[in-house]
């Protein structure tokens, strides 16, 4: 009934196989739904317990059976069988099937092939350093299961196989090498990409009650940023992203059909500026975050008249650029469609609302005093600056101003804006990062999704527009320190990071970012290697006068040295190199084999003396002492100096003639 | 029938290593063949697909990975073509077989080199011979099974040396010719005519012919005597150990001779005296063989019987029925 099993696929290989495949998928395991996670578990398990007990291996039905239920959950979960996550989970589901009908050598070439291709698709979701070098042994072990097959006997011990394999893999790296460098990397996709947007966490365009506390849950890395001099303080480092002009009571954003006109805004400096670079991680979105506040745009971005920076198209990627900012500036004139817009109110303002501002306005002089009792409001009254803050339904602000007290920056940045539109400041949102985490290894910062922050811009006259932090007049620590990630149970007070823990977790700490410097190393040497890279690397060279051809030409005769050097080292691999004693008693199996007396490849010296000599009895006498000598230096105790000179002399003076002369003769 | 031509007139052009002085052939770098196997291309194509996706991904890690695959991919031909380099081939002997049988041609492969060879299969014109690792500086016995269909010496065909080791992507090959040859004796005949009958001659040697009738005497005890035959009795009187020797007064000959058949097929005619050969050795007969050509005087064992079968394979021969 089962098709006879092949030599090679012994249930030894095949379990090989199975594992080798489970290490495969393993990193899937985080990008895939639970129920696809299961099934495949399920899966693998079935394989390894039926090469123990064959009685449960399935038959075709049954894997027919599994393949389309596999299938059928791949669309269920995702609603489609293609895109990245489909994708992914349809290629992971028929590796684990071809692998559980493997019975035969051909299975496990396919088998092999298939999990290559996984192995690439790790890279859509994370291309970390570990996990990439995770991914090269994996690709080893895969390569080790090749060789391991095309033995006729299995390989007495499995590291056996992994060894030549590694040794394979760094012949075959300066290839790989070249390639990667001169290969023309194409910054436009060749089809859609799909949507894959609800992977990735990050800051949208619409801010909610609680979006931005989600995001505190998570430490995934937004940016990281290198200051060419001193970097500003922690007050003072915002990371603006997005300004948002409108409400509607209930949550904050800017209208896309009122987009601002009018190019580039004019700003007067007064401190120093900044110069950084900031690698962002791709985030689907086509703002990019800089310093507060930008006052020119990288190359190929728009910055708009609110100090936001644009790109043309979603980031993908993850992308480098320089920014330049002023922490201390002045804004020109406010034009009238914005002032009408930075005063626009909702229509779910209460009288309470009215009244508080009113107070106000009744008693400030000016605009700033005004600012300065909002403030003083949130910092005497006993508001709470928690992670977890209760739910508010209908008006959000209004709950949390006069009921509940209980908020995250959102909440404080949202009603302290709406309360300056009441009081007729112009007031806009501004949402983006605060702070980050300085690496000393590497002298850069790290910003987190945890650092995400929401903030006021007022607009006073005299001033401009001038960035108002209600959040901290209520937790000043939020500003100074990093939230920690790993905070307590829900409903417990936000937590803040002080540096100050003890040696053991310093030390954590420490390699924690050492880690992220051979990180922020790797993205930009390998992950971060772009046309321009390749650019400038030609430049550095001097060789960017070359046509397209005639580097393909020379990519070619490089690989092509790479592999001639690789092919004569594995030549000269097997061929030992002989000692001197061994070279001088190679040139006397020469001079013999001259005579046609050949030394065949099992045969001792003793055994060849003798033939030798029954040969050619004339030369037997020299033969014999040559031979004598021979031995007694290679295999003896120890070789004096005089046998060792006695043995040269007596071989270079062996020149036996052709013909054999009969000793009486 | 095309194909067949061709490959025919392709061979002429085949490199082969051929013998040296001492009979061996050793694998040179020009002579080995490579090309890639179903997998090797299979491969390519998915290591293609990779490209394809990590461009469109825009993913250097996927280049990156794509490009060790294709590296690895490239340096498997130089594994494969290694793994055949320098190998030794020496003939070693060939039992001869009845026609229809399967001649055994039995090789010795060595490997001089310090560098482990995995995966060596021996082939000749398509029929596969043995598969086998060979460790560095070792030696090991290859068998090739040939069917045989005529009698007469039937030399090693060309031979060929396969691998796909390291990876299976590749599949390098070699060919040789080795002098090696097999006689193939006639095929017994399954039917036919009877054998002659023999005939009863005393033997000049008195009762020392074989035989079992007649107690004859005592000798000394050789290995190889049956038990049976031990004089225990002598033994108990601790004479030491005495065989009994038995005779019969007359012995039987048969007389082989290829004019008295009836049969007229000289193929025939050889199965026949064949199956005649097998017969009077199975019967304890000694027989004496005449064919054209040769005679060979009556006798018994298997010197005498592998002398009369070679005899009989390399009728016709030309120069080789003397030789």
């Amino acid at each position: 009934m089962q098709q006879p099993v092949d030599r090679t696929a012994t249930p030894y290989v095949l379990l090989q196989l199975s594992l080798v495949t489970g290490l495969t998928l393993l990193p899937h395991g985080m990008n895939l739904t639970l129920a696809v996670n299961l099934y495949l578990i399920l899966l693998l398990g079935w394989r390894i317990a039926s090469l123990r007990l064959p009685r449960i291996k399935p038959g075709r039905w049954l894997l027919l059976l599994a393949t389309l239920g596999g299938v059928l959950l791949v669309y269920t979960q995702y609603r489609t069988l293609i895109g990245r996550d489909a994708g992914v989970a349809l290629l992971a589901v028929m590796l684990l099937l071809k692998v559980m009908e493997a019975n035969k050598q051909r299975d496990i070439y396919v088998s092999v092939f298939i999990a290559y291709f996984v192995l690439v698709t790790h890279f859509l979701f994370n291309q970390s350093l570990l996990l990439s070098l995770y991914l090269l042994l994996v690709m080893v072990c895969l390569t080790a299961l090749l060789l391991e097959i095309n033995r006729v006997t299995a390989s007495p011990r499995p590291y056996q196989p992994l060894i030549k394999t590694l040794l394979i893999t760094l012949q075959a790296f300066p290839i790989a090498l070249i390639l990667f460098v001169v290969f023309p990397r194409i910054t436009q996709p060749l089809w859609s990409l799909g949507n894959s947007a609800t992977a990735m966490t990050g800051l949208s365009d619409r801010v909610t009650p609680g979006a931005i506390s989600q995001l505190i849950e998570s430490a995934e890395v937004a940016f990281r940023a290198e200051f060419k001099q001193s970097p500003p303080v922690a007050e003072q480092r915002y990371w603006r992203g997005l300004v948002l002009w409108d409400t509607d009571g209930y949550s904050w954003y800017t209208d896309p059909r009122q987009p601002l006109a009018g190019g580039s805004p004019e700003i007067t400096m007064r401190g120093e500026s900044y110069v950084y670079n900031i690698f962002l991680e791709p985030h689907n979105r086509t703002w990019l975050y800089s310093l507060d506040l930008p006052i020119s745009a990288p190359t190929r971005t728009r910055l708009s008249r609110d100090f936001q920076l644009w790109m043309e198209k979603p980031l993908t990627r993850p992308l480098r650029y320089t920014g330049h900012s002023a922490t201390d500036y002045r804004t020109p004139e406010l034009s009238l469609d914005m002032r009408q817009r930075a005063l626009r109110l909702s229509d779910n303002l209460t009288q309470r609302q009215r009244d508080l501002v009113s107070r106000w306005q009744a008693t400030a002089s000016n605009d700033s005093q005004l600012v300065e009792m909002a403030l003083g409001f949130f910092n005497s009254n006993p508001f709470i600056y928690t992670l977890t803050p209760p739910v508010y339904l209908n008006n959000p602000i209004d709950e949390f101003l006069f009921e509940g007290r209980e908020g995250f920056c959102e909440h404080y940045a949202t009603s302290f804006t709406q309360l300056m539109r009441l009081a007729g400041i112009p007031a806009r949102l501004v949402v983006g990062y605060q702070g980050g985490e300085y690496n000393q290894l590497g002298d850069y910062f790290i910003v987190r999704q945890y650092d995400a922050h929401a903030w006021s811009e007022v607009w006073l006259a005299q001033q401009g527009w001038v960035r108002v932090d209600p959040t901290a007049a209520v937790a000043p620590e939020r500003v100074r320190y990093s939230i920690r990630s790993d905070f307590g149970e829900e409903g417990s007070p936000a937590l803040f990071r002080t540096d100050n823990g003890g040696v053991v977790s310093s030390l954590f700490r420490q390699l924690g970012l050492a880690l992220d410097n051979a990180n922020v190393q790797w993205r930009h040497w390998v992950i971060g290697y772009s046309r321009e890279h390749q650019f400038s690397l030609m430049r550095g060279l001097g060789f960017d006068f070359l046509s397209p051809t005639q580097w393909s030409l020379i990519t070619t005769g490089m690989i092509a040295a790479s592999l001639l050097i690789v092919g004569l080292r594995i030549t000269w691999q097997g061929k030992r190199r002989a000692t001197p004693i061994q070279a001088v008693y190679r040139r006397f199996c020469r001079r013999l084999s001259r005579l046609g007396i050949d030394r065949l490849p099992y045969e001792g010296p003793i055994d060849f003396a003798t033939r030798a000599s029954r040969r050619r009895p004339d030369l037997a006498a020299q033969i014999q002492r040559i031979t004598a000598l021979y031995i007694r230096l290679r295999y003896g105790p120890h070789g004096g100096e005089a046998d060792r000179r006695a043995f040269t002399t007596q071989v270079r003076l062996f020149r036996p003639p052709r013909r054999y002369r009969k000793l009486n003769g | 029938m095309l194909a067949l031509a061709l490959d025919q007139w392709l061979r002429r052009f085949r490199r082969r290593a051929r013998p040296d002085r001492r009979g061996g052939v050793s694998v040179k770098p020009r002579s080995i063949y490579i090309l890639p196997t179903k997998q090797g291309i299979l491969l390519a194509v998915v290591i293609l697909l990779m490209l394809v996706g990590s461009i469109n991904y825009g993913s250097n890690l996927g280049h990156l990975m794509t490009f060790l695959l294709g590296g690895i991919w490239l340096t498997a031909i130089l594994h494969t073509w290694r793994n055949l380099l320098g190998l030794g081939l020496q003939p070693q002997q060939a039992a001869s077989v009845f026609a229809g049988q399967t001649a055994d041609f039995t090789l010795l492969m060595i490997n001089p080199s310090a560098l482990d060879r995995f995966g060596i299969t021996l082939k000749s014109q398509g029929i596969r011979g043995d598969s086998v690792d060979i460790p560095a500086n070792g030696q090991t016995r290859l068998h090739l099974p040939i069917p045989t269909q005529v009698r007469g010496e039937l030399p090693l065909p060309d031979i060929s040396l396969h691998t796909r080791y390291p990876l299976g992507l590749f599949h390098a090959w070699t060919y040789a010719r080795l002098d090696l040859s097999c006689l193939v004796y006639p095929q017994p005949a399954g039917s036919g005519e009877p054998p002659p009958t023999p005939v009863y001659t005393r033997s000049d040697a008195g009762d020392r012919g074989v035989g079992t009738d007649d107690f004859v005497g005592l000798r000394n005890f050789r290995p190889g005597d049956s038990p049976r035959h031990i004089d225990w009795k002598a033994h108990a009187r601790e004479r030491g150990l005495l065989s009994k020797q038995f005779g019969g007064d007359r012995t039987e000959e048969v007389r082989l001779d290829w004019d008295l058949l009836q049969e007229r097929d000289p193929e025939k005619r050889l199965s026949l005296l064949c199956r005649f050969i097998l017969q009077a050795e199975a019967r304890e007969q000694s027989y004496a063989l005449r064919i054209p050509g040769q005679k060979i005087e009556s006798g018994m064992g298997p010197m005498h019987q592998q002398r009369c079968l070679s005899a009989l394979a390399r009728f016709g021969a030309g120069n080789a029925a003397t030789g």
